[in-house]
Formats: structure tokens, C-alpha cells, sequence
């Protein structure tokens, strides 16, 4: 990955081993930490089928807007058992305004693990209707309450996790290709070209790009799927992301050209395309790591931005920005309803945690602090 | 006095069906309470202040001016001084200019400063003299004559007159300056009332055939400044846009209202300070308004509304601020916020679901609105009514406003005068929609619903994006819909492509919205009802090339409720009226081209320290004169700088 | 060259490039398919005719490419138009743009006086407790949504009920005096600027630390050490003034981004600023107004980098504008 500077020796008296830039990474106890929730988090909702007690759709309308399921764990004689919930009931107070759920203690239902629950196919792909943990019905178990529609905010969340962590990648995926060819071809022709084709990278870079982006989302066409708009929205993402990236490579290319091996790669005969990609690609590599991974919690922001304005990802479907939208609705009561919050203390978490592992990535690939002491 | 009498009727007929809430914490198993709770909410006190009876005149000597008729207010006498502080939520209003004003915003603006030839009554819901002092009508039914005040002054110390008044509505109006909508609304078979002078202070309307509503309408139209406003009429039409817009002098508007403008900061708040040629008094001979000044704040929500009310620096909550998601929470704080909510009642508005029942071709593209297979099952009248039978409207109630609305099934609202009590309301049955679905054809396979040609019955519901209420009641009627065996795809969009698709391209099977209504004259929703209406949406005709609307393929039904809106607007006879309107109502609940869902209550918020606040189920206007209708005596207890 | 020539050639320089964003940005407008006169749609108090009138005034009902040169025209004549909202354009951008403004110039004020001491303070101390702390908090501030904190702070707000919610002035501004009224603004001026300066404070911090920590592993910086200069005068003298280039690039797009990238946070915080008025603008596609803003946005954008140049080349006598 980095090349080593040929015949460098370290000046320091005991040989040491060479660790490797990932061994470096995971000594860090911030960054190992970072990596261990961020592992969580994209495994948990890569298995949210599974591991959450109800589908993304699955509602009862009964029970809506409820607090958290009170879970018990002493039976009536104060003794230590089993948990257990109750089935809620909802009443509605005219004089006060106010709906409150009382618990129906005649009936106990225990807190069963790998319960038979609803259908899934994990991914898309493997059938199975076990869940980690739930209960029977009629008692409901919502652990984070439910929201307008008497969906599991909960098992939202695991699903919401899907939308927002994998749109951070997914972008990536497109808008760095895009630079990357983007500024490569204007670098290696030059001359015109490459001076009309930064042009237009700047004027994209000088339009402030959350209007860019709600501009953009606000064309989508209306008659879409969820799926297709969340496609889109990446790739509306990712147009936002590749005219930065362009003018690095762009500029890194220009320099390259000249270096002293390309020229005598070319001397040897190299076709000139190839020459550059070989040498360009590991340079920058460490670059586009780094940049990589600090570009990802952007596009989860914006991705959350776009949601909460009510332009990202729509209803039904879940994703943390458009949950937390529906916190803001409630915003004057939210010190009685604090777990509305979560969606975004779990965006935070999440970009922290970029933030963090990107931050330890940068030092540890930092040619500067390589073979020093 | 009547409609106050219906309204106590019908809801204490929904209490009786009341459960007892105060249970204790433990329920019995049998107890599954949902839908029971529906006389919850709707026999919950509405305000009830009593009548005070109509306005009294007095002669008031002004020391400036000489004589003036002024009205005696009804209220207690109270205080002066004092800044009254609310808020409005949206952009603010565009313009200053109340005849150009096409917005909710802007026309609100107009009603503190614009007094009304004639104004509609806060207790009765009937139109009387506000800047006249008498109306009367002609035996033929066609002759308005009314009479305005002895020795009025707009605010810069001109005499109001006739001639204000006849130049309000022969030029201004009847020319279409600025919004053409006022002249529609006056209008009758098209045709608008002749206008003309019969002497200093009286003028005398002549509509083209008796036309019932047209005191209600007068209302819409503020009365305009001849010595000011006449100069601009003579310039091209468009510069009348510019007369008054929102970059003009606030201090250079000359008004006839409680109010003058005073400063407009612009996205923030406007600045209003007494009119002190106002003419009204109170019941010690004082002229009004006690208020010194009159300040709100523009905001872009109402969350931050509630906040900064219950941060103290409003002083006031208008309808439409406290939602059913916030009076739990607002009810809380009455005691530590030293104020008290309101219950106003049901609001004028409706929120329904609407099927595209369209049945004919786009001329240019010559194909079909709408897909003839839905276009069948749409038409269908089984079938609308059986899906007005599967939604569960109480359980939406509580869902989406907490519990604090009313179901709803007629065009209109509950607290309207013209409210059929006869309809029914009936509650979720998803038995019976399963038999009406049989005897209109159709069939139910497994999970899916099949015509009677065998195709799985499927559409997509639209609403518009970024309102979590819609988005509730949406994913609630797609779920209910799901039991009968439909398969419905909901997809919230952006409102301006939601009106394109209803007002112009026709492309849209199910949408859910809303509606404003009114509660005092049901005329005011003939471009809803009317065949060639330009908000029929469930079946819109649009203008042809040369703008106009034909009308081929109208129901019988539909035929009917035009003849009905025609028959109530040319009649006087008030039964009469409510014996069309009733049919109107019955014909809508029984053929549904609009599935009504509920209506919002109006509740509002005042301090403790406002007096004379009396506010009514119908004495309602936009905001943000919103419930205040005696806005000239609302005083502070303790006067306030 | 000199400075004044070299101002004049990057306008010059920045005419096609505005040209190119204006074009993006019509496109970009004109393909979202609705239509600024839904809200006039929706309302059934406005008649058909109402409704005519309205779409010749904007002038809707012409060919795009028609509307595009129009708009033109009118801008280059100083006439930015009218709102679908009836306001005039450019009365409602200046309005709104000194609002930002203020918001603007305070956060960048604070970030960088809270920034500049706290990066040299922790690339001093690199390694200790000073260096962690402030790892740990420019992490937070980087990672927090901007909405999220203003929300967070809005309710602090009611609860301790300190602060003013939302807005810019009180209804009784104008009727105090220059000390009340300076007071009032700076009291609702607390909440926009601490969200927006803990987080953008972030972002610098790192970097000049960063940068100084680059620095002074340098060679001149060895020798001034090897020379027996105090370390102080290394820091502040030689390391400093270098490590300082890299931020006056950042401080450009500083200054841009804040003229228009605290949309969110006006809009929790119902700040009258720019940021909201654009996104209310695009929400309710006031062609006008948003290719106003847009061009706004872009030319701030554009100032500040010219500004960061010229500020460079007076602080870095090597540095040649060409």
C-alpha cells in the first residue's frame, strides 16, 4: 500500500518490527473502540430481521404513540422472575386533553427469546421467521415506544440504521469513481480541456451545496418506489461529493506526470495511461482512505438534512433522519418523551465514530510519523 | 343562537355514548376501549358565552371631527394601554394591499386594517352593519340599500363615504384589479351587482337576480380610500400590483380599522398602534381600542409558537396553534403559564380522501386520466362507500391529533349553521364494507380483492410530504384498506407537484388532503361543489382553449348538486336553504365523491391577565384577528408597557 | 502584478464561472416539474382568472430557454425580479443577506479566537490532557448535526428560560435604546452563534494544530531551536506565522459556506437569515428568488476566496499572484 522509501533505515538503536498501518489502527483504544460500535451497528442492521421484535411496517394502531413498554422483573410477592410486560390499554382524559396507556395487569406475558414472530428474508435473500427476543400477543413490546402509526420505534431504528449507514457507502461508491476519472482525465490531457473541465468543477463546488441538494431532491419525479427515490438520493449525494475529490486527483496527476519514474516508465516504452495509474493509485491512496472515511458521515448528514426537510427518504419507510423528524414535531413536549431523540443520538454516535477512526487513520497513514520515534 | 342550541344537541347525543374514563388503573380484560372514547373529546366544555345582543348605536362628539355614529362595544369596560403580542406562522404576508392580497397572510393583515362595510356576527353567524349603520332589503329581493355611519374618518382624517364604498366595488372590484376572486364570490350567474350612489353616506346594490349569500360576501371585500387609491386605478392595471406592496411605508397605508400599520420588520414581525379615529366605543363612552399596540410575530412554525408563548413573549395563541398533539401538554401547563385554553369546537376546515372518478381522455395526449380499469371501480358507488366504511375514523383521532378532533362524514363541518344532524355518523365496519364490496362486484380471493372482471384491485395514495398528520392517516387508511383485500401504494410527494397532479395533469388515483371551509354560509364552497368548479376535484373539468369550462359527462347526482347551489343562492326563504343544503349533504353522504375523515377542534390559548376575551365557535377569521372578533375591546387586566 | 490588477483579472475570471452556475442552477429549477403557483391553486377563494394573471406577471407561461434570457437581462439591468410572494427580490435578499451577515461575521469572530489559542495550546501540548480534551471536543462538534444541537439548545433555553426563543428582535426593540437594543439582539444572537461556533470551531482547530505541529517539526524550525531561541519566540514567531497559510484558504470558504449553510439552523431557530429564506425559496420553487440566492451564494463564495488569496499573499511575502 505505501511504498517504502527505498534503503531508509530508522534512526534508533533497537530494530523494531514494522507494524502495519491496520495493527496501528486497532492499538489505538479510540479508534478500536470506534471501529468495534461502528462493526455493531452495521451488523445489527444487516441482521435487523432477526435480531429486531417486529418488521419495519408492522403496526398496531391501537397502541400508538405510546411510552416504552414497562418491562417487570419482580413478580407481585417482590421475588426475582422472568421479565414480563402487560398488554396496554389507551384512555383518552377530555378535561386534560391528555391519552394515557394503563397497563392491564390481569394478563402477564413473558419476554420469550427466539420467539416466532413475522416473516422476513434477511437481505432480500434468507427466509426465516425467528426473532431475538419479543412477546405474544396481544401484549405489545416497544421498548422505545411507538410512533404515530403504532410502529415499534425500536425495531425502526435497526431498519432506519439500514437506509442511513448504507447510503454513506453507496455514495462513496459513486462519487468517487466520478472524481477520481473525472480529475485523472483532466490532469493527464491538460492544456484546454483540463482547464474547461476544472471550470465546471468549480462552478459545481461554488454552488452551496445543501441548496445543490435540496434543489436537486425537490425534482425528483413524484411516481417513485421507495427503493428507486432511495437510489436516487444517492446518487444525488454522491454529485455533491465528486467535484472536491476531482481537483485533488486532477492536481496529483499533473504533479506525477513529471516525476522522475513515470519518465522513465516512459522511456521504457509504458503505455502513457497505464504508467500514470500505476503510479497515481498508491500515492494517493492513503488520500482517498481517509478521505473516504470522513466523506461518509457527511453523506449520512446530509442524507439525514434531506430527510428531516421531508425530501429524503419518505414514510413508510425508515430511516433515522425522517424519525427524528417526527421528534422535532413533538419538540415541546420531548422532555416527557425523551426516547424520540434516539435516531439522533445514534446519528452522532455514528459519525463520531467515523470521525474518530478516520482521525487515528490519517495519523497512522501519515507517511510523516512512519519509521519515526 | 340556534346553531349554538344544534351544536349542544349533537354533542350531548355523542356524550351519551361517553365511557367513564376516570377507571382505575387496572382495567378489566373484556375492557378494549378503542373507538368508545369518541364522546371523550366532543363533550368537552365549548366555549359558551352568552349572547349579548346586537350593537348598539351612539352618538359620540369627537372633539376633532364633530359628530360621529360610533357602535358600543358589548363587552365589560376595561383598561387602556398596553402591547398585545401573538404570532402567525407561514412567510408572513406578501403584500399590504388587502384587494391584491391572494393569501391567507396577507388577507389577515387586511382585517385589522380594513373595516368591513358589513361584517359577519360572532354569536349568530348573521351578517350585520359594521361601517354601515343599516341594510335594507328590497321587497324583490334584489335592492340592497345600506347606509353607512354619520361622520366616519379614515385615518388620516378624511371623511369615509359613499363614495368610498361605490368605488370600492364599481372599480376596484367589478374591474378585477388586483384579485379577481372578489368578484367572483359577489357574483351570481356570472353577472355582478350594480353599484351606485344614492347620497352622501348611502349606496344601493342591485344584484342581477335575488342572490341570498350576498350580505355574507360583502365581508371579503374591505372598503378602499377613494382620495388615495383612485390615482393607482387610473395607471395600467399592473401597477395596482405595486400600490401598497411589502416594500411600501407602513405608516403611509390609510386605514379605517382598530389598527394602523406601524412598522414591518420584514420576517420577523409587523407593528401595529391604535387608530384613533376608530369609531367604536365602550360602554363608558371611551373611544376604542384599549390596546396601544398590536404586535406579532412572524414565525416559520408552530412549535416555536408554543415555545415562545409559553417562553412568555407572546401573549396569545390563535386557532390552529395548538394542535391535538400539543393541548395535553399545553392543558399541563395552564397553571405555572398563568393561562387558560379555549375550546372553540370543530374548525371549518375538512380533511378527506378523494378518488379520481374522471372518466374522460386528456385532448392531447388522447388518452385516458385515469386508468379505465379504476375509473370503474372509482365510479363505483359500492365501492366508495365500502371504503368509507373500513376506515376506523376515531382510532385516526386519536392516533394522528391525540384524540382531539371529530370524526366527520358530510362537506359540512359539525359547528356549520347548515350541518345536517340527520347524517348519521357510523363507525368502522369492516363487515359491512365486505357486503358492499360483494354487491358492487366484487370479490375476495385469499388476501386480494378481485372486480368483477377478475383484475386485483391496486392503486397508489398520494398526500403531500413533510406532515406527519397526513402521513398517519395514510398509512392508517392503507391498512385498513389491506383487510378488505386492496392493495394500496402510498407515496407522500412535495405539494406543488400534489396541486399539479389535481389541478392540471388529472394524474392521480387517491389522494388525501384538506379543505377550508366555512361555518356560516355554504355557498362559499360552490368552486368545490359546482360541476364547472374550479375545485371539484374529484372529477375536475378543466378550461378548454379558450379558457373555458364545458361540462359534458356530469352525473345525475352531480346535476342535482348544481341545481341545489343555484336554488339555495337565489333563495331567501331559510328553510328553504337548509332544505337544499340538507339534500346537498345527504347526496354527498350517500354517493361520497369526497370520503370525509375528521375535523381538527380550534383551540386556543389567552393569559390570564386579557379581558374581554369571549370568543365564539363562529366568530372565527383569519388569523391573526383569528378569535379575537372584539379585538377593539380586549384590554389588560393590569395595562402593560 | 499588483493587487488591484490581479482583483480585476479573478473577476473577470469569475463572470463565465457565475454564468455556468446560473445556467446549472435554471436547469436545475426548470426540471423539477411544479409549479410556484400550487399554494394560489390550492386556496378556493382564488378565481381562474386570479390565477391567469398571476402566471403572466412571473411570466411562467413562456418557453424556459425565453425565461432564462429574460432573467438575464434583467439582472444585468439590476432588476432581480419579483417573488412569487410579491416582494421585491433584491429588497427581500438584503434584508435576509445582513441578517446572515451578522450571524456570519460573529460565529467566524468567535470560532477563530476560540480556535487559534486552543490548536496552538494543543499542538504545544501534544500528547497531555489539554491535547485529548480538545480531541475529544472538536470530535463531538464535528460529529453533531447542526439541527440536533439547536434543538438541544432551544429546549435548554425554555427550561432556564435565560434565553429568548428564536428570532432576532423582541416586539419592544425599537423602543429602546442603543444599549437596549444591542443587548437584545446579542441575547438571541447567543443560541444561532454557539451552535454554529462549536461547530465550525471544530474544524479549525484541528487544523491549525495540525498545521503547527507540521511546522515545527520542520528544519528552519530545528535550527531556530539548535540557534537557543525560547520556545515561545520559535512558536509564535517562525512556526506560527507558516502554519497560519493553509487557514487563510479555509477562512474563504469560511465565509461562503456560513452565508449559506446555516439553513437549518434558521430554520429551528426561526433566524430571519438567508439560509431559510433560500430554503424556503426551493421548497416552494420561487424561480426568482432562488436563482438570486444561488448567485448570492455563489459570489460570496467566490469574494472569499479572492479575499483569502489577496490576505495570503500580504501575510506571505514568497507567494506570487500570477
Amino acid at each position: 500500500m505505501i511504498q517504502e522509501a527505498p534503503g531508509f533505515a530508522p534512526p534508533t538503536v533497537a530494530p523494531r518490527t514494522r507494524k502495519t498501518p491496520w495493527q496501528r489502527l486497532w492499538r489505538d483504544p479510540l479508534a478500536r473502540a470506534g471501529l468495534i460500535v461502528l462493526a455493531i451497528l452495521y451488523i445489527s442492521s444487516g441482521l435487523a430481521d432477526p435480531i429486531a421484535p417486529y418488521s419495519m411496517y408492522f403496526n398496531d394502531p391501537d397502541v400508538a404513540n405510546a411510552p416504552p413498554t414497562p418491562v417487570h422483573w419482580q413478580d407481585d410477592n417482590g421475588h426475582q422472575t422472568w421479565p414480563y410486560v402487560h398488554p396496554v390499554e389507551r384512555h383518552f382524559d377530555p378535561m386534560t386533553f391528555r391519552q394515557t396507556y394503563f397497563e392491564k395487569t390481569d394478563q402477564s406475558l413473558p419476554i420469550r427469546l427466539f420467539i416466532k414472530g413475522e416473516d422476513y428474508r434477511i437481505l432480500g435473500i434468507i427466509p426465516g421467521d425467528i426473532h431475538l427476543f419479543g412477546v405474544e400477543a396481544p401484549a405489545r413490546l416497544f421498548l422505545l415506544g411507538s410512533d404515530i402509526n403504532g410502529r415499534d420505534n425500536l425495531s425502526r431504528l435497526f431498519f432506519g440504521a439500514q437506509k442511513s449507514l448504507t447510503i454513506g457507502f453507496l455514495g462513496l461508491f459513486i462519487a468517487f469513481p466520478i472524481g477520481i476519472v473525472y480529475g485523472g482525465i483532466s490532469g493527464f490531457v491538460g492544456g484546454l480541456v483540463d482547464n474547461m473541465m476544472m471550470r465546471v468543477a468549480e462552478a459545481v463546488m461554488s454552488i452551496p451545496s445543501f441548496y445543490l441538494l435540496i434543489g436537486l431532491a425537490a425534482i425528483l419525479p413524484a411516481g417513485m418506489t421507495s427503493s428507486e427515490r432511495f437510489a436516487l438520493i444517492t446518487v444525488i449525494l454522491s454529485l455533491i461529493g465528486w467535484a472536491g475529490l476531482a481537483r485533488v486527483i486532477r492536481g496529483m496527476v499533473l504533479s506525477i506526470r513529471e516525476e522522475e519514474f513515470v519518465l522513465a516508465a516512459r522511456a521504457a516504452g509504458l503505455p502513457e495511461f497505464v504508467n500514470i495509474v500505476k503510479h497515481v493509485i498508491p500515492q494517493t491512496a492513503s488520500f482517498l482512505i481517509v478521505a473516504a472515511t470522513l466523506q461518509v458521515p457527511s453523506f449520512i448528514l446530509s442524507e439525514s438534512g434531506l430527510s428531516f426537510i421531508g425530501l429524503g427518504i419518505q414514510q413508510p419507510d425508515a430511516s433515522w433522519g425522517n424519525m427524528l423528524k417526527a421528534a422535532l414535531d413533538n419538540v415541546n413536549d420531548l422532555l416527557n418523551q425523551p426516547w424520540l431523540i434516539a435516531p439522533g443520538v445514534l446519528i452522532f454516535i455514528t459519525i463520531l465514530c467515523f470521525n474518530t477512526v478516520g482521525d487515528v487513520l490519517r495519523d497512522v497513514l501519515d507517511p510523516k510519523t512512519q519509521g519515526t520515534g | 343562537m340556534r346553531a349554538l342550541l344544534l351544536c349542544l344537541l349533537a354533542f350531548s347525543l355523542a356524550a351519551c355514548t361517553q365511557r367513564d374514563t376516570a377507571g382505575p388503573p387496572q382495567a378489566s380484560p373484556t375492557t378494549m376501549v378503542a373507538g368508545a372514547q369518541n364522546g371523550g373529546v366532543a363533550a368537552t366544555a365549548i366555549v359558551n358565552f352568552p349572547n349579548p345582543g346586537p350593537f348598539k348605536l351612539v352618538e359620540v362628539n369627537d372633539p376633532r371631527y364633530g359628530k360621529m355614529e360610533c357602535w358600543q362595544g358589548r363587552g365589560e369596560s376595561g383598561q387602556f394601554g398596553g402591547t398585545f403580542r401573538v404570532s402567525t406562522f407561514g412567510g408572513g404576508p406578501k403584500t399590504f394591499n388587502p384587494w391584491v392580497a391572494s393569501d391567507v397572510e396577507s388577507s389577515g393583515l387586511g382585517l385589522l386594517l380594513f373595516e368591513k362595510l358589513v361584517d359577519i356576527d360572532a354569536w349568530t353567524g348573521q351578517p350585520y352593519p359594521r361601517l354601515a349603520k343599516s341594510i335594507s332589503i328590497s321587497p324583490d329581493k334584489r335592492e340592497y340599500t345600506i347606509t353607512l355611519r354619520q361622520g366616519l374618518k379614515w385615518s388620516d382624517g378624511k371623511p369615509i363615504t359613499a363614495d368610498d364604498v361605490v368605488f370600492t366595488f364599481a372599480t376596484i372590484v367589478a374591474r378585477g384589479y388586483g384579485n379577481s376572486s372578489l368578484r367572483d364570490t359577489l357574483s351570481v350567474y356570472g353577472k355582478y351587482p350594480e353599484v351606485s350612489k344614492v347620497d352622501d353616506l348611502t349606496v344601493k346594490f342591485r344584484t342581477a337576480v335575488p342572490f341570498s349569500p350576498f350580505l355574507k360576501m360583502l365581508p371579503n371585500v374591505p372598503i378602499a380610500p377613494k382620495h388615495v387609491v383612485e390615482p393607482i386605478t387610473k395607471r395600467p392595471m399592473e401597477a395596482f400590483q405595486g400600490f401598497w406592496d411589502i416594500n411600501s411605508d407602513p405608516k403611509s397605508l390609510v386605514v379605517s380599522g382598530r389598527f394602523m400599520l406601524d412598522r414591518y420588520v420584514p420576517g420577523q414581525r409587523i407593528e401595529l398602534v391604535r387608530n384613533p379615529n376608530y369609531a367604536m366605543v365602550d360602554k363608558q363612552g371611551r373611544r376604542l381600542p384599549y390596546l396601544d399596540r398590536f404586535v406579532y410575530a412572524i414565525v416559520p412554525d408552530q412549535n416555536t409558537m408554543i415555545l415562545k408563548f409559553l417562553g412568555n413573549e407572546l401573549d396569545f395563541l390563535d386557532v390552529r396553534a395548538v394542535r391535538g398533539s400539543d393541548a395535553a401538554f399545553m392543558k399541563q401547563k395552564e397553571q405555572s403559564g398563568n393561562f387558560r385554553l379555549y375550546n372553540l369546537g370543530p374548525d371549518d376546515g375538512t380533511t378527506f380522501l378523494i378518488l379520481n372518478m374522471t372518466r374522460r381522455e386528456d385532448p392531447k395526449s388522447k388518452k385516458p386520466y385515469v386508468n379505465p380499469l379504476k375509473q370503474k371501480w372509482f365510479n363505483n358507488q359500492y365501492f366508495r362507500q365500502a371504503v368509507s366504511h373500513a376506515i376506523n375514523r376515531q382510532r385516526m383521532i386519536d392516533n394522528v391529533l391525540r384524540g382531539v378532533g371529530i370524526p366527520l362524514y358530510t362537506p359540512e363541518t359539525i359547528a356549520s349553521l347548515y350541518f345536517n344532524k340527520k347524517l348519521k355518523p357510523y363507525p368502522q365496519e369492516l363487515d359491512t364494507a365486505a357486503k358492499l364490496l360483494e354487491q358492487g362486484g366484487f370479490t375476495k380471493r385469499g388476501d386480494r380483492l378481485y372486480d368483477s372482471e377478475g383484475h386485483p384491485v391496486e392503486f397508489t395514495l398520494h398526500t403531500n410530504a413533510g406532515n406527519s398528520t397526513r402521513d398517519g392517516v395514510c398509512v392508517m387508511i392503507a391498512d385498513e384498506l389491506k383487510k378488505l383485500g386492496m392493495k394500496v401504494n402510498y407515496q407522500a410527494i412535495d405539494f406543488n407537484t400534489l396541486i399539479d397532479k389535481t389541478n392540471q395533469s388529472l394524474d392521480w388515483e387517491a389522494i388525501v388532503m384538506g379543505l377550508s371551509g366555512s361555518k356560516t354560509e355554504p355557498q362559499d364552497g360552490a368552486n368545490v361543489w359546482k360541476s364547472d368548479g374550479r375545485l371539484h376535484m374529484f372529477d375536475q373539468r378543466l378550461p378548454n382553449e379558450q379558457g373555458k369550462v364545458i361540462v359534458t359527462d356530469a352525473r345525475e347526482w352531480e346535476k342535482r348538486i348544481d341545481r341545489l347551489f343555484d336554488l339555495a343562492a337565489t333563495s331567501f326563504d331559510e328553510k328553504k336553504r337548509h332544505e337544499y343544503f340538507d339534500e346537498f349533504e345527504e347526496i354527498v353522504y350517500n354517493q361520497l365523491p369526497f370520503i370525509y375523515l375528521y375535523s381538527i377542534l380550534d383551540i386556543t390559548a389567552a393569559r390570564n391577565t386579557i379581558g374581554n376575551y369571549t370568543p365564539t365557535p363562529l366568530g372565527v377569521f383569519y388569523t391573526p384577528l383569528g378569535s379575537l372578533h372584539n379585538l377593539e375591546e380586549i384590554y389588560f387586566k393590569k395595562a402593560r408597557q | 502584478m499588483s493587487i488591484p490588477v490581479y482583483i480585476l483579472k479573478r473577476v473577470l475570471q469569475a463572470i463565465p464561472l457565475l454564468i455556468i452556475i446560473s445556467i446549472m442552477s435554471f436547469i436545475m429549477l426548470k426540471l423539477a416539474p411544479i409549479d410556484p403557483l400550487a399554494y394560489l391553486r390550492a386556496n378556493p377563494a382564488i378565481s381562474a382568472q386570479a390565477i391567469k394573471a398571476e402566471e403572466e406577471r412571473l411570466g411562467l407561461n413562456k418557453p424556459p430557454v425565453v425565461q432564462y434570457f429574460i432573467w438575464l437581462s434583467n439582472l444585468v439591468r439590476g432588476d432581480l425580479g419579483v417573488s412569487t410572494t410579491g416582494g421585491s427580490v433584491f429588497l427581500l435578499l438584503m434584508q435576509r443577506a445582513g441578517n446572515t451577515l451578522l450571524l456570519s461575521i460573529l460565529t467566524i469572530f468567535f470560532t477563530w479566537m476560540i480556535a487559534l489559542p486552543a490548536g496552538v495550546w494543543a499542538a504545544v501540548n501534544r500528547g497531555q490532557w489539554v491535547d485529548k480534551f480538545f480531541g475529544i471536543f472538536t470530535t463531538i462538534g464535528m460529529s453533531m448535526p447542526t439541527f440536533l444541537m439547536a434543538l438541544l439548545l432551544l429546549m435548554a433555553a425554555l427550561a432556564t428560560r435565560l434565553l429568548p426563543i428564536g428570532g432576532l428582535t423582541s416586539p419592544d426593540f425599537f423602543e429602546r435604546d442603543f444599549l437596549g437594543q444591542a443587548l437584545d439582539l446579542a441575547q438571541h444572537l447567543v443560541i444561532p452563534v454557539t451552535v454554529l461556533t462549536f461547530i465550525g470551531l471544530a474544524g479549525i482547530q484541528r487544523q491549525v494544530r495540525g498545521n503547527l505541529l507540521d511546522v515545527l517539526r520542520a528544519e528552519y524550525v530545528r535550527t531556530a531551536r539548535a540557534k537557543g531561541l525560547p520556545e515561545d519566540k520559535v512558536i509564535y514567531r517562525h512556526a506560527l506565522r507558516n502554519a497560519i497559510n493553509p487557514l487563510i484558504t479555509l477562512f474563504g470558504f469560511e465565509f461562503a459556506a456560513l452565508l449559506s449553510g446555516a439553513a437549518l439552523t434558521e430554520t429551528v431557530l426561526a433566524y430571519p437569515g438567508l439560509g431559510r429564506l433560500t430554503l424556503e425559496a426551493v421548497l416552494t420553487k420561487d424561480m426568482n428568488l432562488v436563482m438570486a440566492a444561488l448567485m448570492l451564494g455563489a459570489v460570496m463564495l467566490i469574494m472569499g476566496n479572492l479575499l483569502a488569496d489577496i490576505l495570503l499573499k500580504l501575510v506571505d511575502p514568497r507567494i506570487t499572484l500570477e
